[in-house]
């Protein structure tokens, strides 16, 4: 499960609103709220299921026409010409609205947990609770929100997949099981070894923009937050001491935040922000997809498939959505890039794992960044080279073996 | 008859096109005039022909035919010249009663020349081209899926030929569809021994791929040839009682021998699976058994289709297609030429059932269960992944029960490969 991360700021809610106390240190500020952390001044609303799904919420006085939202309902309202007085809303100082979550089970229900937009909390709504309705012709995957499914239907069948050995799939499911048994993901384990050699290539910024220059043995990981493992504050600061120190527990940040999900990427305050590190790296082949074109194959992989899990992960709105769906996908996230730069730690950065029944020692490390690792892949080479062609084998063995046919010499069997 | 002006090395040239259909560089002795159609058939009534004679022993037209089908065929040619081919094989073993000798070298060959890489090269770039496995795959997937949702320790008995192949799309869909991500037992239950020498590199690589997919994961190879596979036990299978169970059989059913196969459905009755998915090609090699026209008539046709579909499924040089017609061969002699009474031990039956056969059968102590509206979807869409040809086709043959027994997979409208789900 995922680890909220209750910001430093936002400890404690004087309100009463928030009953949960703090008891994971405080992590590095994050620009973004975690979904559903609302301002303690905001007056919750809950609306019944019903109302919620009404489509004409906002309501003109004058002529009663309805709206879907405040801004539309405006709008209407300047074209009643009305004097201005009348003009502004009423009086005193709307308070900002937060709502909840009708269901009861949904963690959304709790005023503490309350979501900031009434579009957004629709959208959670229909995602979570409701029927999805919508269905990709492509792939049949299935959707609650019309706008989600619409937006995956530009996308579907428009991705490609690349494994590390190179090959290119148009086809989600054809990729996966490639992946699964390509030579590139055995290998790993063998690059891991080799890769210890380069550790703590990392050039000091401010931006955490770590240049690679040699194989991936510091890539950003994405794995799941262990909530065990305090967060030592001085190393927030200074993010390169943590690489220096080799103390990759110390690396371990939640990435709830995950650029690649289109969330807007964070600012420089950001430690060890995945797409932003890929970004500079790389160059971006598809600016659109942000880390996408750049993201090492496993990566990709499980890309794909939050890509899929998660419905529309660019709205801003919805990071509750990330969260929520992320306790799948982190799982799921202890990418081979298990940046395993040093053997000798991989005890200390493999026991963090403990918790996790999957995981062992055989943390293997990263695939290759796609640009940047030539030296690496000329140390490697790709896997096929090591193929042995043996269907040439086949053919001239096949039935070339002693069957002789009895009285009818001209009778072969063989097809050399 | 002319030999002169027949060429039948000519074609051995793996890279040759395929001649075009009219073209036919030998008159068929037996017909009268020639239209496209005759041309392009000349392979089945000649090995009809062929069969006929040797139901009737009349081994001097059996010899003559045998000959004329050794001239004529190729595995390199079109699909005729491959049928013929690979039918003359079987033939011969019959007329001769050799059958049981040249499947066990069949068998030896193919077992040395296996390996994991070029298993797996054939496997996944049949599963590219052809629906045929991934059709039982995803319908099997999404019925277990479907099962096993809510469920937190999962435990999968596989009885299958498609090497593992069904797995990672499972293990992606379980890490990423499911809120909390279960556990997962694997036991693979391997029958033929070419399957038991790449089960290794099976292992870690699934290994490996549940790790990446971040599923708590436990993979069991058991040996299944030592004993009828209805014999094994709860025990050896490894089965607790906290685990929900599921049982994937596809194209293994088959491979039982007839006699025996009520015991394995009463083996997958006994671990009280939550659903038991079955999936076999479609072709009835069981009912025939005594008698050798009809069976060579249903593995004619069974196999005109299969070759049919390789050829257009693949690139005309594939080397793929090669193997894969060449693992028929096997079968065929199998089929045809190895009298069962003889053939205890010599392990994989290969006698295919139909569907409603299986139904027969299944439903002593199973319940369909119809795939799911999704899952038929699924399945549509994977379809439309590939080249035209395919279609599903409703199982509506059953007449027991007024529930769908299953889906079908068709080759141009015909149908191939049947994919069921059971409940206790």
């Amino acid at each position: 499960m995922i680890e909220k991360l209750v910001l430093p700021e936002e400890n404690i809610i004087s309100n009463g609103c928030f009953t949960e106390t703090n008891n994971n240190p405080p992590t590095k500020k994050r620009k973004r709220n975690l979904p559903g952390t609302p301002d303690p001044e905001a007056e919750v609303i809950a609306l019944s299921p019903k109302t919620l799904m009404a489509t004409n919420r906002f309501t003109c006085e004058i002529c009663g026409k309805g709206f879907q939202r405040d801004q539309n309902l405006q709008l209407h309202r300047r074209g009643h010409n009305l004097p201005w007085k009348l003009k502004q809303r009423t009086s005193k100082e709307v308070r900002k609205r937060v709502y909840v979550c009708p269901e009861k089970s949904c963690v959304h229900n709790h005023p503490s947990r309350a979501l900031g937009d009434l579009t957004g909390i629709k959208k959670h709504f229909c995602r979570k609770h409701g029927e999805k309705k919508w269905k990709c012709a492509k792939c049949s995957k299935c959707y609650a929100v019309q706008s989600d499914w619409k937006a995956h239907s530009k996308t579907c069948g428009t991705r490609e997949y690349k494994c590390d050995c190179g090959t290119i799939f148009s086809r989600r499911d054809s990729f996966i099981t490639h992946r699964a048994f390509c030579d590139a993901l055995a290998e790993e384990t063998a690059r891991v070894t080799a890769a210890s050699h380069f550790n703590n290539l990392v050039t000091p910024s401010r931006n955490i923009n770590y240049h690679f220059v040699g194989p991936p043995a510091f890539q950003p990981l994405s794995f799941k937050p262990v909530p065990e493992n305090p967060l030592d504050t001085t190393t927030r600061q200074d993010g390169l001491s943590l690489w220096t120190n080799n103390d990759l527990m110390n690396q371990l940040e939640y990435q709830t935040n995950w650029g690649v999900f289109g969330d807007k990427d964070d600012s420089s305050d950001h430690q060890v922000n995945a797409p932003s590190l890929f970004s500079t790296l790389n160059n971006l082949h598809h600016p659109t997809a942000t880390a996408t074109a750049t993201m090492s194959a496993t990566a990709l992989l499980q890309k794909a498939a939050q890509m899929g899990s998660t419905s529309s992960t660019t709205t801003a709105t919805n990071n509750h959505n990330h969260s929520s769906s992320f306790q799948g996908n982190f799982s799921s996230n202890i990418t081979s890039s298990t940046a395993v730069g040093n053997v000798q730690d991989d005890r200390a950065f493999c026991g963090l794992y403990t918790t996790s029944p999957m995981m062992n020692n055989s943390c293997y490390g990263g695939e290759d960044m796609e640009n940047g690792f030539s030296s690496l892949n000329e140390m490697y080479p790709p896997s096929k080279t090591r193929r042995i062609h043996i269907e040439e084998g086949q053919t001239r063995d096949f039935l070339g073996v002693g069957i002789q046919p009895i009285g009818h010499p001209r009778i072969r069997f063989d097809h050399v | 008859m002319e030999r002169t002006h027949l060429s039948p090395y000519s074609n051995h040239h793996p890279t040759t096109a395929k001649p075009p259909p009219n073209h036919h560089p030998y008159p068929d002795p037996a017909a009268t005039e020639t239209s496209p159609d005759d041309d392009h058939k000349w392979a089945s009534k000649l090995l009809r022909d062929c069969a006929q004679a040797i139901s009737d022993k009349d081994s001097g037209k059996i010899n003559h035919l045998l000959w004329m089908l050794n001239e004529l065929s190729s595995p390199y040619g079109d699909c005729d010249q491959k049928l013929a081919y690979y039918f003359l094989q079987a033939l011969f073993c019959k007329a001769t009663e050799s059958g049981q000798r040249c499947y066990k070298t069949l068998v030896n060959v193919a077992d040395k020349s296996h390996c994991f890489d070029s298993a797996r090269k054939l496997i996944l770039k049949f599963q590219e081209v052809s629906p045929w496995t991934t059709f039982g795959h995803v319908a099997s997937n999404g019925a277990i899926l479907e099962a096993f949702d809510g469920e937190s320790k999962l435990h999968i008995i596989d009885i299958s030929n498609t090497l593992c192949t069904q797995w990672p799309t499972l293990l992606e869909a379980l890490a990423t569809r499911t809120d909390e991500t279960p556990s997962l037992k694997l036991t693979v239950v391997v029958t033929a021994a070419m399957v038991r020498s790449v089960m290794k590199e099976i292992t870690q690589r699934m290994e490996k791929f549940a790790r990446l997919m971040g599923v708590p994961f436990a993979f069991n190879v058991i040996n299944g040839s030592d004993k009828p596979l209805g014999k094994l036990s709860k025990q050896e299978l490894g089965v607790q009682d906290d685990e929900a169970v599921v049982v994937n059989c596809i194209g293994a059913l088959r491979r039982v021998e007839v006699e025996e196969r009520g015991d394995v459905i009463r083996l997958f009755r006994a671990l009280n699976p939550r659903v038991v998915t079955v999936v076999e090609e479609e072709a009835d090699f069981t009912r025939s058994r005594g008698d050798f026209g009809t069976c060579f008539e249903e593995c004619l046709r069974y196999y005109t289709l299969y070759f049919d579909m390789l050829e257009e499924s693949f690139n005309p040089t594939s080397n793929e297609r090669l193997m894969l017609e060449r693992e028929c061969s096997r079968s065929i002699v199998r089929v045809l030429s190895c009298d069962d009474e003889h053939n205890i031990g010599l392990g994989d039956c290969e006698r295919r059932e139909k569907g409603k056969q299986w139904c027969v059968r299944l439903n002593e102590l199973f319940s369909p269960v119809a795939f799911s509206d999704d899952v038929v979807d699924d399945v549509k869409a994977l379809l439309k992944r590939y080249r035209t040809g395919w279609s599903l086709a409703s199982d509506q043959a059953n007449t027991n029960t007024n529930m769908d027994s299953g889906i079908l997979l068709a080759w141009k409208d015909e149908p191939v490969v049947w994919a069921s789900a059971w409940k206790p």
